[in-house]
């Protein structure tokens, strides 16, 4: 029971990881139909940039309002680079066959890796003890400051996007774009400012998704973009790409299962069950928990 | 253009046969990356280019290949020529039965699936599954290549050999685009509604596609494996995938464009080795670029003889 107890709050706690990235994912796919396989690395891209912060602007601060700025600037920084990324990369291809756009995101991927291991260096850096090492003990099961932070610092981020993409004016055009573009257009939705405004939204809460790896893993390296970006990617798949309160579950759920694995079966083997279940869930059920199922454009 | 079809393809095949006696050994080694990955690349543009699915999983059964031939002639001491037939075949039924139930899925997941493939690959290879794998550092101490008897361990020889598959690969891609199942999978390629209502079964011709680039890749792992008489996972990562699917994507799925990409990808580094670490860096930059410029490739695929006049637009979406 302990190993359970144990396991379910690691699970949340990287679940919840999951479904901040799993969110630009799934928000791009929505409107733009896209695999922004350059997320990823935006993620790790984010906790490089919050460690340059922390030792040249925030003078190796950890007081409260020095992470609070940390986590601002690094979203606002990351905010930049995704809408410079759509306005490079993307939107010249928005008409061309899909496969290109496909290779640009994957060009764009390569350029944004090889540009942190160019800045930072090719080894692992350790992310800075912003927040204080503080666990507690139920009983066996054994619980950290950070876990709870980034839990209930997730639950609010995605509660509050859930809340501007249903009840506000801006949110109904995200999601009018995503149904259809050219409708959306005929109804006076200026479609550029949807895709920059999820890129922006995107962006930012992967860059705080990159914080919380850097505050919960410590050691970061250039090229973990792709791994958690996968991670993320399956968890969107999982939920129904481009649903929004999918990718959550789907973050959560696979943030589970991997610690399920790890605590039961075997950390070796988490990759291989992880995609094995994403392989047969596509099989048996190819648009994701919450997707509706929709027939193929001809 | 017509030009370059007609004189292009045995000018290339000339300068490659006479290549080895012009290189030193360095470059020889080059040369012979070049024809595999060159062949694992043409074996990927039969999947991704010429049926249209988003395969990113070809580094799998290149692996496969190249693992079939390690771990037969390691443990059971077969002559490497002798791994070939079954360095082929395993990879090909597996190309099969992974595809027979996701060859059904929209474009992104199959993607996805494939890149699952690769990884679930990969991972099976560093634990060790059965202890023949070696896990993480592979298998090495490999013989070298003999026919008859006849000791072929030369660098040249290897060369020869890798040429030797190469040019079966374009004559099987040539034969390919020639035959019934070649142009079942352009239509189904361009439209598979439409392919579908004129009587082409798409889901068997998607295998098939399947089955004959895994083999093809299979037996580029041979020659991969014969080469470096070692195999090791990494060298089957799906990070390789991506490049071969990127190489055939930018090159336009033609043979001369998936050969420019394969030239750009792999050998242009070897040129500039004091630029090693930018090399991804520019290569995303150009990728990007390319992809603007050129949506279709840089050397866009062409099909069949229809006479200019009856094309509108030139517009062969590879969607």
């Amino acid at each position: 029971m302990d190993i359970f107890l144990q396991q379910l709050a690691n699970g949340l706690t990287i679940g919840s990881m999951f479904a901040l990235v799993a969110l630009g994912y799934t928000m791009v796919y929505g409107v733009m139909k896209l695999i922004n396989f350059a997320h990823g690395d935006m993620v790790a891209a984010s906790a490089f940039v919050g460690l340059t912060i922390y030792t040249q602007v925030m003078g190796q601060s950890t007081s409260l309002l020095a992470v609070i700025a940390i986590f601002l600037l690094a979203a606002v920084t990351m905010a930049c680079v995704g809408v410079i990324l759509e306005r490079v990369a993307y939107r010249p291809l928005r008409e061309a066959p899909r496969l290109s756009a496909v290779v640009s995101a994957l060009g764009a991927s390569l350029v944004i890796q090889n540009g942190i291991m160019l800045i930072w260096g090719p080894r692992m850096r350790i992310f800075p003890e912003l927040v204080p090492q503080v666990y507690w003990d139920f009983g066996g099961v054994v619980i950290s400051l950070i876990q709870v932070i980034i839990l209930v610092l997730s639950l609010v981020l995605m509660i509050a996007l859930y809340l501007f993409v249903e009840k506000t004016r801006m949110g109904a055009a995200i999601r009018a774009a995503s149904i259809d573009q050219d409708a959306a257009r005929l109804m006076g939705i200026n479609v550029n400012s949807v895709i920059a405004l999820i890129f922006i939204i995107g962006s930012s809460l992967g860059a705080v998704g990159g914080l919380f790896i850097g505050l919960y893993y410590r050691g970061i390296t250039f090229n973990m973009g792709w791994q958690y970006g996968l991670y993320a990617f399956i968890a969107a798949i999982l939920g129904g790409i481009g649903n929004i309160p999918g990718a959550m579950l789907g973050g959560m759920l696979l943030g589970l299962f991997n610690a399920f694995i790890a605590g039961y079966v075997s950390s070796t083997w988490s990759d291989a069950f992880t995609f094995i279940m994403l392989i047969v869930i596509l099989i048996v059920r190819p648009t994701g928990i919450l997707g509706e199922r929709v027939a193929e454009k001809v | 253009m017509k030009n370059l079809q007609r004189y292009g393809l045995p000018a290339f095949i000339v300068l490659m046969a006479v290549l080895p006696h012009l290189l030193n050994d360095r470059w020889q080694a080059v040369a012979i990356t070049f024809l595999v990955f060159a062949v694992v690349a043409l074996s990927q543009d039969i999947v991704l280019g010429k049926c249209g699915m988003f395969n990113m999983g070809q580094a799998l059964f290149f692996g496969m290949g190249a693992y079939t031939t390690a771990i037969l002639n390691n443990e059971f001491g077969w002559p490497i020529i002798a791994t070939i037939p079954l360095a082929i075949l395993i990879p090909a039924i597996f190309g099969v039965i992974l595809a027979g139930p996701i060859v059904h899925l929209r474009g992104d997941y199959l993607l996805v699936t494939t890149i699952g493939f690769n990884i679930v690959f990969v991972q099976v290879l560093q634990n060790n599954l059965g202890g023949i794998t070696g896990g993480p550092n592979g298998i090495f101490g490999l013989d070298s290549l003999s026919i008859f008897g006849l000791n072929l361990s030369s660098q040249v020889a290897v060369y020869y050999f890798a040429f030797v598959v190469l040019i079966l690969t374009l004559w099987i891609i040539r034969n390919l685009e020639r035959s019934k199942s070649g142009r079942a999978m352009h239509y189904l390629r361009e439209d598979q509604l439409a392919a579908e209502s004129i009587g082409i079964n798409t889901r068997i011709y998607k295998i098939f596609a399947f089955g004959l680039g895994a083999g093809i890749a299979g037996l580029a792992g041979t020659v991969f494996a014969t080469q470096y008489a070692a195999v090791s996972p990494e060298a089957f990562d799906f990070i390789q995938s991506v490049l071969f699917f990127s190489i055939v994507l930018v090159g336009g799925s033609s043979i001369p464009g998936v050969m420019i990409g394969v030239f750009v990808m792999f050998i242009v580094p070897e040129i500039f080795r004091e630029f090693a670490t930018w090399r991804y860096f520019i290569f995303g930059f150009a990728m990007i670029l390319s992809m603007i410029l050129r949506p279709r490739g840089i050397v866009p695929a062409t099909f069949g003889k229809i006479p200019q006049f009856l094309i509108k637009g030139g517009s062969h979406g590879a969607e």
